[in-house]
């Protein structure tokens, strides 16, 4: 029994560590760091390079990786990305620190290579001396995790409890105006910060390595489990989230003592301890009320005040500030004109292997429809997209492969099972505030990956279940089209939505709840529609990609991959159906190309420019579609204007508002529609 | 200290719409949070096709019991109730659905919506309801809106000049141009009763004009009686626009009454001023509470 609580503590250790650091960060920034694991990962990853294979000695490699390159990243980061988030929104955050955590394990494989290393030396000297304590083995690494928690413990909590530092710090993150005000820089306190966390990252990463190797996969998981401690300290008390980190990695140790050693359900039901913590402590807060919107909360009310309204949100506008009439037809119907005659044309215009990745290309359109009505139009972040689409795809291989069903009945039944699911998540998590809505459905995501999508039928031992076709289109060719069908019924569907009442209205919840409510509008009936159609409309999509892919691979379902899909959406416009498409097409064949026609290396740019495009939320929430279109349209709009100007036509109206908007350092004059001679 | 039952609103009762009496009333409305008492034993009365006003110092209360009033906020004991129907344990929906628009001392407009798009949800909320299905499969919704909305919708853009920026994302405005944007918004739905709170701050003198001689042909419009209840900081407006009034001081409901009345409350002018005040100071004199 003691072994397995010593042991148990080591990986308790490490979730203590982990979590300490994202508890300071979030106390701090008001971030919950999505890319920690990332980040782990890139320090231990250097860490091992400098001294496995640049022989550098453990006090050097370690000082170097952990002391200066994890607090300089963390540095770099701060001015590349962090200081564009301190007041965005929930969602904004996520996104961003979601792209990290798409780019920085591409980037460490372009900086280090591709080798997999399984065993990685910890900070203890090799061979690892190993102690006598009351008859069970402790190795010394092990004694370094336990001394690197009771100092990350006393040292954090003084810190931040007792010192000025600590106090400029938590003053920070409720007003960075008011800090500002009161003498006190927020950059220097954020930069200190920030080189604070990625420390703690590194750290963690370093102590991890020996345990569960040196894989970017395994780093984000074990990261994610730490999460569960972080929710139970409810994002801010330090103490509450080591122990329960501890604790955690305790539990984890004993069950496996408990439960057959030989089992694959042994493997499984420890994998998803993690995430069943996390689930309880949800549920737990969820019954006690408490799991309100302070999450939300942006700032202070000077902060509020000094940020221009909706500058902090994911997305803007459902249509283009241009007025429609002057940028014409081509202005407003070119982009989408453009892109359904190239999806026509594609599967004629390329040959053989490509045609089949057309084909999966439309099926991601498909799934990535999901995205946009949920995220683009509801407003909500949900990670466990990916998972609808798992299940719509495997029902329908299921009905199809093993039960008869003609596939595309299949798929929509696929759909159709993934609705409910939807619904109830969207049900539960209504009242929760945008950070616990990503951690809700990131958990249900993991817990159905590792108890769920892991079962033999969907496994078929490794190799997946074979999707037949429909007999009319067997090809690559005619499928691509049946794909690209599908796509367009569904956006057509989304597009009539967005333009309904239910559409504006949708619209309407996103930006003010209260206002929505006054108005007359149902927030909860508003949000759970887009959960459960979110939900159908991924699992057509799995059930599409599937068919395209001729089989059903639970692992093409993982659910850290479908933050790469997301990555990729939001890298080319969130809210737009056309995106959707055109996030389908890069996303399947960038990656193919980059392997086909260019050097090796460059196979791993695909998702640093995904993940890239993702922390660029921040800067540009619309994504690069929708700017190209409303430069594009602003062009359109200002030769319209010259040409109107030289015929002379009338200026701005009057009228109040009009008036009003007279400034022109409050409103840019194409805002102004002109009045009529 | 004035209660509900000496505005006369404690006669009403639960049941069936009452058309004849006051568009909407509270009675005995009492909310504490934690251990202050925010509201205490408060009641008003808003009879139809009238302005009223609800003054008081900064801290008085005018805000949580607009939000009582609105729904957003469940009082601890009292009443509220539209067209005599009693609506305390109403969601602000369903409120909203019975006649009841509210305005935000900060607005609450929805940033991805343009100036019209505004009007044209509040104008289908309350005309086109029940259609969620309909959304879903009619493609109706990519063809051009019907006239009668698009008349509509003109007609209230054009009453508070807002025609100008119709198609301009409500992120981009101004803050006086918002609340006219929320004004609008709060009208389109047809209510019986309107909340304004702070309608005329961020505006200059002349748009304050203009606003207030909009409100005055609101309520005289005689195809739809309809009522506002106004919180303002601007006391003289709200003397020269309300028919009523009502003054809220540390929570308590301490004066009531005509515009004269209020003017020559002795209670009124020790809560704006104090009670060294001069008797010839009326409270119309600070434009601004203390």
């Amino acid at each position: 029994m003691l072994q397995y609580v010593i042991a148990g503590l080591v990986l308790g250790g490490i979730y203590a560590i982990a979590s300490a650091g994202l508890v300071i960060t979030y106390v701090s920034s008001g971030i919950l760091n999505f890319s920690f694991g990332a980040l782990a990962y890139f320090v231990a990853r250097f860490y091992y390079y400098l001294h496995t294979q640049q022989n550098w000695g453990i006090p050097y490699a370690a000082l170097l990786s952990i002391l200066v390159a994890g607090p300089a990243l963390g540095v770099l980061l701060y001015f590349m990305l962090f200081r564009f988030l301190r007041l965005s929104s929930p969602l904004v955050k996520v996104v961003a620190t979601l792209g990290l955590l798409v780019a920085i394990p591409a980037l460490s494989t372009l900086i280090f290579g591709t080798e997999a290393i399984s065993s990685a030396p910890g900070l203890a000297p090799q061979p690892v001396r190993v102690f006598d304590f009351i008859g069970v083995a402790v190795t010394l690494d092990q004694v370094i995790v336990y001394a690197c928690v009771v100092a990350t413990v006393v040292v954090g909590s003084a810190v931040l409890r007792y010192t000025d530092v600590g106090l400029k710090v938590r003053a920070l993150v409720d007003s960075p105006a008011m800090t500002a005000l009161s003498g006190t820089s927020p950059s220097a306190v954020s930069i200190g910060v920030w080189a604070v966390s990625t420390f703690f990252a590194g750290l963690a990463g370093v102590l991890a390595a020996p345990i569960i190797g040196l894989d970017s996969g395994n780093f984000t998981l074990l990261i994610a489990a730490a999460f569960a401690a972080v929710i139970a300290a409810r994002f801010r008390s330090l103490p509450i989230a080591v122990t329960v980190g501890l604790a955690m990695g305790v539990v984890t140790s004993l069950i496996q003592k408990y439960l057959p050693p030989s089992s694959n359900w042994t493997t499984e039901v420890v994998d998803a301890v993690p995430f069943m913590f996390i689930a309880i402590f949800l549920i737990y807060n969820l019954i006690r009320r408490d799991l309100d919107r302070d999450s939300d909360r942006v700032g202070g009310a000077l902060d509020r005040a000094i940020t221009p309204q909706g500058a902090t949100q994911l997305a803007g506008s459902t249509s283009s500030s241009l007025d429609a009439r002057r940028v014409g037809l081509i202005g407003k119907y070119g982009g989408p004109g453009l892109l359904i005659v190239v999806a026509a044309l594609l599967p004629i215009l390329v040959q053989g292997f490509w045609v089949g990745l057309v084909a999966q290309a439309f099926a991601y359109g498909i799934i990535f429809l999901s995205f946009t009505l949920v995220t683009g139009e509801g407003g909500m972040i949900w990670l466990c997209q990916i998972t609808f689409a798992g299940v719509g795809g495997l029902t329908a291989s299921q009905l199809a492969t093993n039960h008869g069903w003609p596939i595309l009945a299949a798929i929509v039944v696929g759909g159709l099972v993934a609705l409910p699911m939807g619904l109830v998540i969207g049900f539960l998590t209504i009242r929760l505030g945008d950070l616990y809505v990503a951690l809700v459905t990131l958990t249900f995501g993991l817990l159905m990956e590792n108890l769920v999508f892991t079962i033999g039928i969907f496994t078929n031992g490794g190799l997946g279940v074979n999707v037949v076709r429909p007999s009319f289109a067997v090809t690559d060719h005619a499928f691509a089209y049946v794909c690209l069908v599908a796509f367009a019924i569904l956006a057509l569907f989304i597009l009539n939505l967005r333009r309904s009442t239910t559409g504006l209205a949708l619209n309407a919840v996103r930006w003010s709840p209260p206002g929505a409510r006054t108005l007359g509008i149902s927030v909860v009936q508003m949000k759970i529609i887009v959960a459960g159609l979110g939900a159908m409309v991924a699992g057509i999509g799995g059930g599409f990609l599937v068919a395209a892919q001729t089989s059903a691979q639970p692992a093409n379902f993982a659910t850290f991959l479908g933050v790469i899909w997301l990555a990729a959406l939001v890298t080319i416009g969130i809210r737009s159906n056309a995106a959707a498409l055109v996030a389908g097409l890069t996303f399947t064949m960038l990656p193919a190309l980059a392997l086909a026609y260019l050097p090796s290396w460059t196979g791993q740019l695909p998702p640093i420019l995904f993940g890239l495009g993702a922390i660029g939320v921040a800067k540009f929430p619309d994504g690069s579609l929708e700017q190209s279109g409303e430069m594009f349209r602003r062009w359109l709009y200002e030769r319209a204007d010259r040409r109107s100007s030289s015929s002379g036509a009338p200026g701005a109206g009057g009228g109040l508002a009009g008036r009003v908007l007279q400034a022109p350092s409050v409103m840019p004059a194409h805002l102004v529609e002109e009045v009529p001679s | 200290m004035m209660t509900g039952t000496d505005t006369g609103v404690g006669q009403m009762t639960s049941g069936a719409p009452d058309t004849a009496g006051p568009v909407m009333a509270a009675t005995g409305i009492t909310v504490r949070f934690g251990g202050l008492t925010a509201l205490s034993e408060v009641g008003l009365e808003v009879p139809t096709g009238t302005i009223v006003g609800l003054v008081g110092p900064n801290g008085a209360g005018k805000s949580t019991l607009f939000a009582v009033l609105s729904g957003l906020l469940r009082p601890a004991s009292g009443r509220v109730f539209l067209r005599g129907k009693d609506v305390t344990n109403a969601s602000p929906q369903l409120r909203a659905r019975e006649g009841l628009a509210r305005t935000f001392q900060q607005p609450e407009l929805f940033m991805g919506l343009t100036v019209r798009e505004h009007v044209v949800l509040a104008h289908r909320v309350r005309f086109a309801r029940q259609r969620l299905w309909r959304d879903m499969m009619d493609p109706r919704s990519l063809l051009p809106p019907a006239r009668a909305e698009n008349e509509r919708v003109d007609q209230l853009l054009e009453l508070l000049d807002l025609t100008h920026v119709a198609r301009a994302s409500v992120g981009a405005l101004p803050l006086g141009t918002s609340r006219l944007v929320e004004i609008a918004r709060a009208l389109a739905t047809r209510p019986d009763v309107v909340l304004l709170d702070e309608p005329l701050s961020g505006l200059d003198m002349r748009e304050s004009e203009n606003l207030a001689s909009v409100f005055r042909r609101v309520v005289e419009n005689d195809e739809h009686r309809v009522s506002l209840l106004m919180v303002e900081h601007d006391v003289a407006t709200v003397l020269s626009l309300s028919s009523k009034i009502f003054v809220l001081d540390f929570g308590e409901l301490i004066a009531s009454g005509t515009p004269a009345e209020i003017r020559s409350n002795a209670a009124v002018r020790s809560a704006y001023l104090g009670d060294d005040d001069d008797s010839s100071t009326t409270p119309a004199g600070p434009k601004e509470a203390p």
